[in-house]
């Protein structure tokens, strides 16, 4: 059974009472999505790309312009939702400073009047899973950012949910706290195994968390797939450089064809590149295009090496691993290598290509170019 | 352009003391970055430089000058701060041109427009110029903020976490593009950051600095592979550096470690090393931390030997690799490990250390003994300084 | 797409506003239209009568209106001279310094709105007539500053809190002095805030009637106290006094006009955002 299913989901915001029209003024377009049970989505994209409003429109904050949302096998299109049975834990959804942690966690079954031990036997069960059982008598004010995330995800699952609903959880935590953090997320959703809705821009987080992926930008479903999936097969440029750090090296080309073999040209450069095979049934003589090719897959060649010599541009020593640039036209191609040679500014090396990773896009639409099977 | 010295600096705000004895001497066109956590007192260093704090004690001298008593206007300093501080009711032109109009450093209209015209074609921001700080990005204001020192020959740039308010994708792209522009700077540059990859990445030397102290000063290299204590250890490094308890005992022909992992002692044979085992000797070591960095760490999913057996606690990704935490009782092992393996959590994991890359550290005050292949580190820190 | 519903309910707002604005408007339409009627038919609650412009000439050209004005004029516009370059300073002082007791003296300054002016004024009178400020110019813009001087001192301090130390720092790298950036960089920043405080309290200051009334007669003529003149000792010249409030309240109006939406905004915004 699917935990969650978006149909055709539309969300237009009422502009006529502004005098500026907006031109496309759908802030989430055609969504379609469906999440099995148990299952760990993360929403990702830029901000401002909807993802925000897909969620308040699952959890019933937001009305809905056209489509259907199904949780479980329910339509809850109309629900009001108390009644859709979903735990939020917000980023800005905050605790009532009067109570300690114990009434924070409590206050809703409170509100739903379950009885007193009902409530005592569940918060004590949840309190040592979520690792707040030395916290429940303190106050939200004297809690770390760590610790009321945590309290916040309390009270989002003790109403066993059918649905938990995430928004930028981790946003307000700095670097360390984060990580600890997000470890923690993962093990515990693993833990109570519900389906999951996961807000966040921070590709890292996704990547790090998410069982699924739903990259989205302007309101659009650009690709929706595992973390392998999205980071390996892209659909388009704009999930190629969103996802990866440092992003995927995206260079406009122009193919030749030497002697029976394709090679990737570039402009101001003399790097070629070979055309893997699998592409010459979409390829031909001066083909213009985008080539993708992610940083761990550009190699610096040894001394007998038949790669393209290069002047490093940025050689940056980042004591794990050591990142180097170099000019390509006047775009910046990045190298990431974990040799030990320290190079310097200027230095020449050899540059290959694992030319079975490099992807390519259209150069208007910037949509994937697959071979032809 | 100057070489700049501090000297025993004290400052305190109430009864916080922010800088406790900072003696640091940063030589002509060097890039040096004031690296440490939040609060450290880097900020408060950068200050004193430029003369908005005044130290109680100590003495800074740009060259051979004494410059405790010189305001900020006339110390000849082009600052970065952290949230830009670009003057709102400016177009960015305008804002750029502020210092060179001012008395002390005036120039003429027209060799403003030109300097600026330089700065704004190195920090690719021809297209801002007209606009006011409110229209800009993050990433835009802070290309104004670096511009606007741009313009300027100061005696020396200071920048405070100039990169810290920008996402992760766009500072490291923006710390790329920083050091393709560092060579072309030409000028003295201290830079704190609490970014240890900004550290390692731009700094010809970089100071670590906690608690208003300097803990250590060294090349990148230098702090990454010695650092001097755990503190710096854990630091440098992402993920994290694993450290954790040994006890050393003596065999026949060398030493072993002995740690517990999960409530069981797993006894693990120190490699052979001259320097190392001297140091062992010299101290009588009974007990000490080691450290280990997470690549050194290897994992199987079978049994296999010379592994020791765990259960894993995470695995998730960091990027372009992803890191398996293994739980082993009192501590957690971090290694490193592909993406995308399909590694349930809670399941066993079979672990090997390679103890010829481990760091050495004092059990009792946590300071650096000994590391393996400590020569040609030391090799290597020494090449870096040369270039 | 609006549906039934929406409209009706749109309609319903829009008449229930119409049917507020004639409840709130309706005393000062009534009272300019007083000023077109004659003594005789001042009490006529129809809307039908002659129009008439002698009270118009009574006032502005047979009496010492436009002394009055220039009284008034002068008395507002020193108290806020005085209450800027007093409380600009005072205010950054507030905002950027830290000394011991520095809320106390902020709640302090505060603190003189709180009292009704009844209260003190009496005390005030004793003193000025040994001191000799009874009825002049100078005492009248001392007394307004605690009118304007805790409005200006507030809201300023706000603006200031709201400039982030490090532009001041940014402009002292830059190589300006302390009172080239006050000038050049703070005032431009703080001038929303200045602006709409200064002529809130011009307003004050101008409106104000029980100072005046008590602690100045002959020399020093406020507006405020100058309406009462035409209620007369024997009869009330309705019409008269009418028309010295009307005009007497235009400035007022006028700034309030023109600079409502500075006003609203500068006094609840801050002026470095976003």
């Amino acid at each position: 059974m699917a935990g969650l299913t978006l149909n055709h989901l539309y969300k237009r915001y009422d502009n006529s009472g502004k005098k500026k029209k907006i031109k496309n003024d759908f802030a989430v377009k055609d969504l379609n999505l469906v999440c099995e049970q148990g299952e760990f989505v993360a929403l990702l994209g830029p901000s401002g790309c909807g993802k925000t409003t897909t969620l308040r429109m699952i959890a019933g904050l937001e009305e809905i312009t056209d489509g259907e949302i199904f949780i479980g096998d329910r339509l809850v299109n109309k629900l009001h939702p108390k009644d859709r049975n979903i735990g939020l834990a917000f980023e800005d959804y905050a605790m009532y400073p009067p109570l300690n942690v114990y009434g924070n966690v409590a206050f809703n079954m409170r509100a739903k009047g379950v009885p007193k031990e009902e409530i005592d036997r569940k918060v004590r069960e949840i309190a040592p899973l979520m690792q707040i059982d030395d916290l429940l008598d303190k106050m939200p004010v004297k809690l770390s950012g760590g610790q009321k995330q945590r309290v916040n995800i309390a009270r989002a699952i003790i109403r066993e949910p059918e649905l938990l609903l995430m928004d930028e959880p981790l946003s307000h935590l700095d670097g360390k706290a984060r990580q600890a953090m997000r470890t923690e997320i993962k093990r515990l959703i693993n833990k109570i195994k519900c389906t999951t809705v996961y807000v966040t821009h921070d590709q890292l987080e996704a990547m790090s968390l998410a069982d699924k992926i739903a990259i989205i930008n302007f309101g659009v479903l650009q690709q929706f797939g595992t973390p392998t999936e999205v980071y390996d097969d892209p659909a388009n440029e704009f999930v190629a450089s969103f996802i990866g750090e440092p992003p995927m090296n995206i260079l406009e080309t122009t193919i030749i064809n030497k002697d029976g073999t394709f090679f990737f040209t570039f402009e101001d450069s003399n790097l070629q590149i070979a055309v893997p095979k699998r592409y010459y049934s979409v390829v031909s003589d001066g083909f213009r295009c985008k080539m993708g090719v992610r940083p761990m897959d550009v190699l610096i060649g040894g001394p007998d090496s038949q790669g393209t010599s290069e002047e490093i541009a940025t050689f940056e020593n980042l004591g794990d691993e050591r990142r180097i640039g170099v000019r390509v036209g006047d775009v910046l191609m990045m190298l990431i290598t974990e040799d030990e040679k320290r190079y310097k500014r200027g230095d020449v090396i050899k540059l290959e290509v694992r030319e079975e990773k490099t992807h390519l896009f259209d150069i208007e639409t910037g949509d994937r170019i697959r071979e032809k099977n | 352009m100057a070489r700049i010295q501090l000297e025993n600096v004290k400052k305190a705000f109430g009864k916080v003391q922010a800088l406790d004895g900072i003696t640091i001497d940063v030589k002509d066109k060097e890039f040096f970055v004031l690296f440490g956590p939040a609060g450290a007192g880097k900020t408060t260093i950068l200050n004193c430089i430029a003369g908005i704090a005044m130290p109680e004690e100590g003495v800074v001298k740009f060259g051979d000058e004494v410059m405790n008593l010189t305001d900020p206007a006339h110390r000849n300093v082009a600052m970065v701060f952290e949230n830009y501080a670009l003057y709102p009711q400016m177009t960015v032109y305008d804002n750029m041109a502020s210092a060179l109009r001012s008395k002390l450093y005036k120039a003429s209209e027209e060799e403003i427009a030109e300097r600026i015209k330089w700065a704004a074609k190195t920090m690719k921001m021809e297209n801002l110029l007209e606009r006011l700080p409110s229209q800009l990005s993050n990433g835009q204001k802070q290309r104004v903020a670096m511009g606007r020192a741009l313009v300027r020959t100061p005696n020396v740039f200071l920048m405070d976490e100039p990169l810290a308010h920008l996402d992760a994708k766009l500072r490291n792209s923006m710390r790329t593009e920083l050091k393709e522009m560092q060579a072309n700077l030409g000028s003295t540059c201290i830079y704190v950051t609490h970014d240890f990859m900004e550290a390692m990445a731009l700094g010809d030397r970089i100071a670590i600095i906690n608690k208003g102290k300097i803990v250590q000063i060294g090349t990148g290299d230098e702090i990454y592979y010695m650092p001097c204590n755990e503190f710096t250890a854990q630091l440098m490094g992402e993920p994290q550096i694993n450290i954790f308890e040994a006890t050393v005992a003596a065999t026949n022909d060398g030493f072993d470690a002995k740690i517990n992992v999960c409530g069981e002692e797993i006894t693990l044979a120190l490699p052979k090393d001259d320097n190392v085992y001297s140091k062992i000797k010299e101290q009588g070591m009974v007990r000490c931390d080691i450290g280990i960095r997470p690549q050194n760490v290897k994992y199987s999913f079978e049994p296999k030997e010379g592994y020791f057996k765990s259960t894993v606690y995470s695995y998730e990704s960091i990027g372009n690799k992803s890191v398996i935490v293994a739980e082993c009782g009192d501590y957690q092992l971090r290694m490193i490990a592909p993406n995308g393996l399909n590694v349930e959590i809670d399941s066993d994991v079979y672990i090997k250390l390679e103890m010829d890359h481990i760091i050495l550290f004092d059990f009792e005050s946590k300071e650096y003994i000994v590391r393996y292949d400590e020569a040609s580190f030391i090799a290597l820190a020494a090449s870096k300084e040369e270039e | 797409m609006k549906t039934g519903k929406q409209r009706a309910l749109y309609v319903l707002q829009n008449f229930l506003l119409i049917v507020y604005a004639i409840f709130a408007l309706f005393p000062l339409i009534w009272m300019v239209l007083i000023t077109f009627k004659s003594d005789t038919e001042v009490f006529t609650t129809t809307f039908l009568f002659h129009p008439t412009l002698a009270n118009y000439q009574e006032v502005l050209l047979r009496s010492n209106y436009a002394r009055y004005i220039l009284d008034s004029v002068i008395v507002s516009g020193g108290a806020v001279l005085v209450s800027v370059i007093v409380g600009v300073p005072a205010a950054y002082a507030l905002a950027r310094y830290n000394f011991p007791r520095k809320e106390e003296l902020a709640f302090q300054i505060l603190s003189y709105k709180f009292a009704p002016e009844i209260l003190v004024v009496l005390p005030l009178f004793m003193i000025y007539q040994k001191i000799g400020l009874y009825d002049s110019y100078v005492g009248l813009i001392w007394v307004y500053q605690l009118i304007s001087l805790p409005l200006l001192i507030w809201v300023v301090r706000g603006y200031f809190e709201d400039i982030s130390v490090e532009i001041e720092y940014a402009a002292q790298v830059d190589g300006y002095s302390w009172y080239q950036i006050f000038f050049k960089m703070l005032v431009p920043l703080i001038k929303p805030g200045l602006v709409s405080s200064a002529l809130l309290a011009f307003i004050f200051a101008w409106n104000s009637f029980t100072f005046p009334l008590i602690l100045s007669s002959n020399k020093v003529y406020p507006v405020t106290v100058a309406i009462m003149k035409y209620l007369g000792t024997d009869s009330a010249h309705y019409g008269q006094l009418a028309v010295a409030s009307t005009v007497s309240a235009l400035p007022a109006v006028i700034f309030a006009l023109c600079i409502q939406k500075h006003l609203v905004r500068g006094l609840s915004f801050g002026a470095v955002k976003g």
